[in-house]
């Protein structure tokens, strides 16, 4: 498998199959597959540090401070759940004592924490080639924060897992399914009513 | 949908797809994130204490950012790293201090230049102050490691010289 194709494309079972697999070549010194576990994580982790708020830079760096902790606790891990678990969870601690440090930092009524805190949606459209992708990113700018950055992590894990889903969001298990579909039903009537979703 | 968690119907998986989509094209990770982590674990030995980078600012007015210096900042438990660097005609000056100030052991790992390259290593020793410093230095990718300030190496993330 392609491990840039992340989160969409792996089926669930497959995927955790392969971090299996992976992961214990990495507890075995394969220094190989410890890259290939980084190319399959990182676009999870990069999302999850994004949604709490991060700019571009303090998120990679976060996403990178992520992996050093963890190089250490390689040997205490033992399954592609708790693998998965592990690693968006400090992926959002660390984020969280970054937003604590810039707003500890910052004028608490400057437009810098503002932005840190609700990421700019001024993204150029063309990037995004399909007619119904478009329509999809106008109804997340219509939901509010709280699930426009559930909806961006919820596409990177695979279903089964709210366990990683309530990790990443630091969100209780319990609240994950009824948010969600909260989330998911709010956009979803926005696109029936959007005619360039459904034509 | 009687599901506590939601059964999900076609249109929902069509949404879900179409989310992960939208959020690659519009907010993918940096190109080099992934080259980065490598490089960064790329160690010799993995027991690390990993140092957070705590600022990164441009210093200096000159007029192009290759005649600027960088101050760069990294904190853990055992210590702070803070270096400058400063490009040049001849490579990359990095000035560093430790705090609280130890004579230890100081490297500069390098990424090889090219796909079969190996990295480069450059090691010194930091002065009673906790000051050393590393000249010549390729631009591109580097990490610090402080060894001897605890039972584990320190090492900083994957910086770009």
């Amino acid at each position: 498998m392609t491990a840039a194709a992340g989160a969409g494309t792996v089926p669930a079972e497959g995927r955790a199959a392969v971090l299996a697999g992976l992961l214990e070549k990495a507890r075995e010194g394969d220094r190989g597959a410890l890259d290939a576990i980084v190319r399959e994580v990182n676009p999870l982790l990069w999302h999850v540090a994004r949604a709490q708020g991060l700019d571009a830079e303090p998120a990679a760096d976060v996403v990178q401070t992520t992996w050093l902790v963890f190089v250490r606790h390689l040997d205490t891990i033992r399954t592609p759940q708790a693998l998965l678990g592990w690693l968006a969870t400090t992926t959002r601690r660390e984020a969280w004592r970054l937003l604590r440090q810039e707003r500890a930092g910052a004028d608490p009524d400057s437009e810098v924490v503002e932005h840190a805190l609700s990421p700019a949606a001024d993204v150029d459209e063309q990037v995004l080639t399909h007619e119904r992708d478009r329509a999809l990113w106008r109804a997340l700018q219509a939901v509010s924060d709280r699930c426009r950055r559930l909806l961006r992590v919820v596409a990177l894990v695979d279903r089964p897992d709210y366990d990683v889903l309530a990790e990443a969001m630091g969100m209780p298990r319990g609240s994950i399914g009824p948010t969600r579909g909260r989330c998911l039903a709010k956009v979803r009537e926005l696109l029936l009513a959007d005619p360039t979703w459904s034509r | 949908m009687s599901d506590p968690d939601g059964l999900l119907d076609d249109l929902d998986a069509d949404i879900l797809d179409a989310l992960a989509r939208t959020w690659a094209a519009v907010d993918p990770p940096p190109a080099d994130l992934d080259e980065r982590v490598s490089f960064a674990l790329r160690l010799a030995d993995l027991d690390v204490e990993a140092a957070r980078l705590q600022h990164d600012a441009l210093v200096g007015s000159g007029a192009r950012a290759a005649e600027q210096a960088r101050t760069i900042t990294f904190d853990c438990d055992l210590l702070s790293l803070m270096v400058s660097v400063l490009p040049g005609d001849d490579g990359v000056r990095v000035d560093g201090w430790l705090a609280p100030p130890a004579p230890l052991r100081v490297e500069l790992r390098t990424a090889a230049a090219g796909p079969d390259g190996q990295d480069v290593v450059h090691t010194t020793q930091a002065d009673q102050a906790g000051r050393f410093v590393f000249t010549g230095i390729p631009h591109g990718l580097a990490q610090l490691l402080v060894h001897g300030a605890g039972l584990r190496t320190v090492v900083t993330p994957g910086i770009v010289l």
